[in-house]
């Protein structure tokens, strides 16, 4: 634990943002931040470049005069006045910020007297608790708990994943892929890879422009399984089984690495009882064994520096561990479960202030595009993962997981680490 | 504390050309129907590029972690650069119950022990704003133990957009900074430039040129700036407005206090770019320095032309539309216009009445509703080229027409002369490239 007072250059993120993208992954949603017109635009602005595609969000605007007047329900209903007028959304996400927080607006109030005008879902994350992890995480509870209907029957086909805030939206289609391959017909919730992915379509960036539909959301506790991926959304699988008892729910704190790759097949081949997947997966296993050993020449004995999201750690760690890389410290910015699975020499919860000062022994940094210019400064070799990402295209179809994106991440790391011995010889 | 007189009067800045008639644009904003920055980011845009002074946001998590790092606005500052920092004093649920006042002063004795920066700026947000943290008494009595400025903007951003936000920033130097050091001596034609941000090195385009004719650049706020230059601001013969009209307020009281009279120009393009020069010039009166002026804009202006001459051949007769807001409205269309570009039409959808009568002056067709005219205007008249926001990407793919994303954070800078050709290279590099055509073709599933 970092003992300063203040942060200097922060990894983390804040909760509104993480239930922002949350809602992006809900068809025809309009998120609506609760709070001061800033955040909302900060916010706005910071996933554009990031998947350089149009975001939509909308802000009910609080003000110094509606501040004091008002306990939330005149600025959101008003704000429900004004989005409706131009867009129908299907769905509404209302969350909250620090300030409204500390003003303590009933958001559940307003939106109970808005019921018959907008579908809405209501969230509390202020800024000054959790971040990006817990903002998404609850954010799901939230559509759980306020959306899905309590079911008794099953449908044998469904699957639902419940992806973390870190996965990709090429990762969150590869995984739905792999599970479909065990004959489901699955959803994901949220599902960015419908709306985020980085499609060229009419984006007008008014709502959101894919995703799960409500529709789909309603009817979840149909679904045969659960999968949750990510300890920030663990939680989410069991109050989808107080919907309905009769869910399976598989938890898995990370799916990267050859060990947790297996574990996830192995678990689907049981509920399926199935003795064998499908020849790609088979295949992609085979060349993933292939590429730990191709990589391991290289990362074996390496001191790797981890910045990031706690579930984002996790699965980094795994990675270039399973090819023989050490992991000197990882840096976190809020405390998670996740972490204390992480095999490293430190964990720290700081911000890049610290990373910094692990940089001096160190073979190679992981983190988001703020560490480029300490990884430059230090001389040492820069991978970029996570938010945000200004400095490179392709965020949407960044693929790590499973067998066939892990062999991507072990690659382009040792590839890195190669070019960089060779250039400094 | 948040002073409620100082927003109402920067609110209706006089110079403000909102209130006039169109008074909405300066009041508060709409839930549900909002768009852009709040009064911290304003602080932030106009007070962030000194980068020998700390920059401390007193606030949760939003409001600098999303934020830090995002601006491309280049210091020739040799200390650690401040501009691409965020500091925070990342305020938890225990600071919202038992106040935040002891995390502050502790995160500013930890920044004057490890970074020993000329000033600090402490900027006050939403949540800090409301759970009432004294921020001015501790600055107050931090900058007396520590003998270095603190200066306090109270910029929630609850109060207001991002120009007030702003003209906070501004307040805030005018009261705590200017006039707090003298200079050695004072130069006949020294200038301050206000709202001068150096975004992409914008103002290393002309500041060479005006010290070659004989201008002192006394001090920025805040491209590429210094907490002493801006302490002897007062020193200054003549205020340059840079294309930002928010800080206006700040120039007048500048007029009132320190007899500094002020002009606005715009350094965007040819013509804009000789017309600031010798507005600069002639506000002063000098014979000398107006000659000095001609002679190096002719100088200047006829190596452009040499240099342009290859783009001006493959730019003539094309036709562009431009659809961004603000001043660049006009300012964009101007410096198409000065490399041989016919601009058939520009948006005024977010426009001031004031930036709406100059673009006015530049372009014939102005559209109110850009996103359902532009399609047809570029039927109509045939354009070759679209510059505007992400979202209208799909339209000039559909049109299949060249595109040029205005509003994208740029890399590298179009100010001045020099900008000028970075524009032209980057305007015919995306007439001639054949992506737009390709990526319009239809899917072979679609004929
Ligand atoms: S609106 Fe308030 S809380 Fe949000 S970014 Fe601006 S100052 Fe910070």
């Amino acid at each position: 634990m970092s003992t300063k007072p203040l942060q200097i250059n922060p990894i983390k993120l804040s909760q509104p943002m993480g239930a922002l993208l949350c809602f992006l992954g809900i068809k025809n949603t309009m998120p609506l931040m609760h709070g001061a017109q800033g955040c909302a635009s900060f916010a706005k602005v910071f996933f554009t470049r990031h998947f350089s595609d149009p975001i939509a969000i909308q802000t009910t605007a609080v003000n110094d005069i509606t501040a004091v007047i008002d306990g939330g329900d005149y600025s959101i209903s008003e704000a429900i006045k004004n989005i409706t007028a131009k867009v129908k959304p299907d769905l509404v996400g209302l969350f909250t910020t620090g300030m409204t927080e500390t003003k303590g607006d009933d958001i559940k109030g307003a939106t109970y007297l808005l019921r018959d005008r907008q579908k809405m879902v209501y969230v509390h994350t202020p800024d000054f608790e959790g971040g990006l992890e817990s903002g998404y995480g609850l954010s799901i509870e939230a559509i759980i708990e306020q959306l899905v209907e309590s079911r008794s029957e099953m449908d044998y086909k469904k699957a639902l994943l419940i992806p973390n805030v870190n996965l990709t939206p090429i990762e969150v289609e590869k995984i739905k892929e792999q599970i479909d391959s065990f004959g489901f017909s699955s959803l994901a919730l949220p599902d960015i890879s419908l709306s985020l992915d980085g499609h060229l379509g009419k984006k007008q960036g008014n709502l959101s422009s894919g995703g799960i539909s409500i529709e789909e959301i309603e009817n979840l506790a149909t679904s045969s399984l659960v999968i949750t991926v990510g300890n920030s959304v663990a939680n989410c699988g069991k109050l989808l089984q107080k919907k309905n008892p009769n869910i399976t729910h598989f938890h898995f704190d990370t799916l990267s690495g050859l060990i947790n790759a297996d574990r996830f097949y192995q678990s689907l081949m049981e509920f399926k009882h199935i003795s064998k997947p499908t020849p790609n997966i088979i295949r992609w296993r085979k060349r993933l064994q292939d590429a730990l050993l191709d990589a391991h020449f290289i990362l074996g004995g390496k001191r790797v520096v981890i910045a990031a999201e706690p579930d984002q750690i996790l699965s980094l760690a795994t990675s270039v561990t399973e090819a023989g890389a050490k992991i000197q410290a990882v840096i976190s910015p809020t405390k998670s479960k996740a972490l204390e699975k992480v095999v490293s020499q430190k964990i720290i919860i700081g911000d890049f202030e610290d990373v910094e000062k692990e940089l001096t022994n160190a073979d190679l940094l992981i983190s988001n595009f703020h560490g480029e210019r300490l990884s430059q400064t230090h001389k040492i070799p820069f991978i970029t993962r996570g938010f945000p990402n200004y400095e490179q295209i392709g965020n949407n179809l960044k693929n790590d997981t499973l067998y066939e994106g892990d062999c991507y991440l072990l690659f382009e790391i040792a590839n890195l680490l190669n070019h960089h011995q060779a250039s400094h010889l | 504390m948040i002073n409620k007189k100082l927003i109402r009067e920067l609110l209706n800045e006089s110079a403000c050309s909102h209130n006039e008639k169109k008074k909405s644009s300066c009041d508060k904003p709409k839930p549900g129907a909002t768009s852009g920055g709040c009064a911290f980011e304003g602080a932030q845009i106009a007070l962030f590029p000194y980068a020998d002074a700390v920059h401390l946001v007193h606030a949760p998590a939003t409001c600098i972690g999303a934020s830090w790092e995002t601006r491309a606005t280049p210091t020739s500052w040799e200390g650690e650069n401040n501009v691409v920092m965020g500091y925070s004093t990342d305020i938890t649920t225990n600071d919202v119950i038992f106040g935040g006042h002891k995390k502050l002063e502790a995160s500013i004795e930890y920044i004057v022990a490890h970074k020993n920066p000329k000033a600090l700026f402490i900027y006050e947000t939403c949540v800090t704003a409301m759970i009432g943290d004294d921020m001015d008494n501790i600055a107050s009595r931090m900058q007396e133990k520590y003998g270095i400025p603190m200066v306090v903007v109270h910029s929630p951003g609850f109060v207001g957009g991002k120009n007030l936000g702003s003209r906070l920033g501004g307040e805030a130097v005018l009261h705590q900074l200017i006039g707090t050091k003298e200079p050695q001596e004072i130069h006949p034609f020294g200038i301050n430039l206000i709202g001068e941000y150096n975004v992409t090195g914008d103002m290393w385009q002309y500041t060479p040129i005006l010290e070659k004719i004989g201008i002192k650049i006394v001090s920025t706020l805040a491209g590429d700036g210094r907490i002493e230059n801006i302490q002897m601001a007062h020193s200054a013969k003549l205020n340059v407005i840079v294309c930002a009209k928010s800080l206006i307020t700040l120039t007048r009281k500048m007029q009132e206090k320190y007899n500094i009279p002020y002009i606005s120009v715009s350094f965007y393009g040819k013509r804009d770019t000789t017309n600031a020069i010798m507005s600069i010039v002639n506000a002063f009166g000098d014979a000398q320095l107006i000659a000095n002026a001609q002679k190096i804009i002719q100088e200047k202006e006829a190596k452009l032309e040499e240099r342009l001459a290859p783009y001006r051949e493959i730019l003539h007769g094309k036709k562009a539309i431009l659809n961004t807001g603000g001043n660049k409205s006009w300012s964009i269309a101007s410096a198409l216009q000065d490399i041989g570009i016919e601009v058939v039409a520009t948006s005024i959808r977010k426009s001031t009445l004031e930036d709406i009568e100059i673009a006015k002056e530049y372009v014939k067709i102005l559209m109110k509703n850009p996103a359902q005219e532009q399609a047809q205007l570029i039927d109509e008249h045939q354009v070759d080229l679209l510059l505007a926001g992400g979202r209208s990407l799909y339209t000039a793919i559909k049109k299949r027409v060249a595109f040029v994303d205005v509003n994208q954070e740029k890399k590298i800078s179009y100010g001045a002369y020099g900008g000028l050709e970075n524009l032209a290279i980057d305007v015919v590099r995306a007439i001639e490239n054949p992506v737009f055509k390709i990526v319009g073709t239809k899917a072979p599933w679609e004929q």
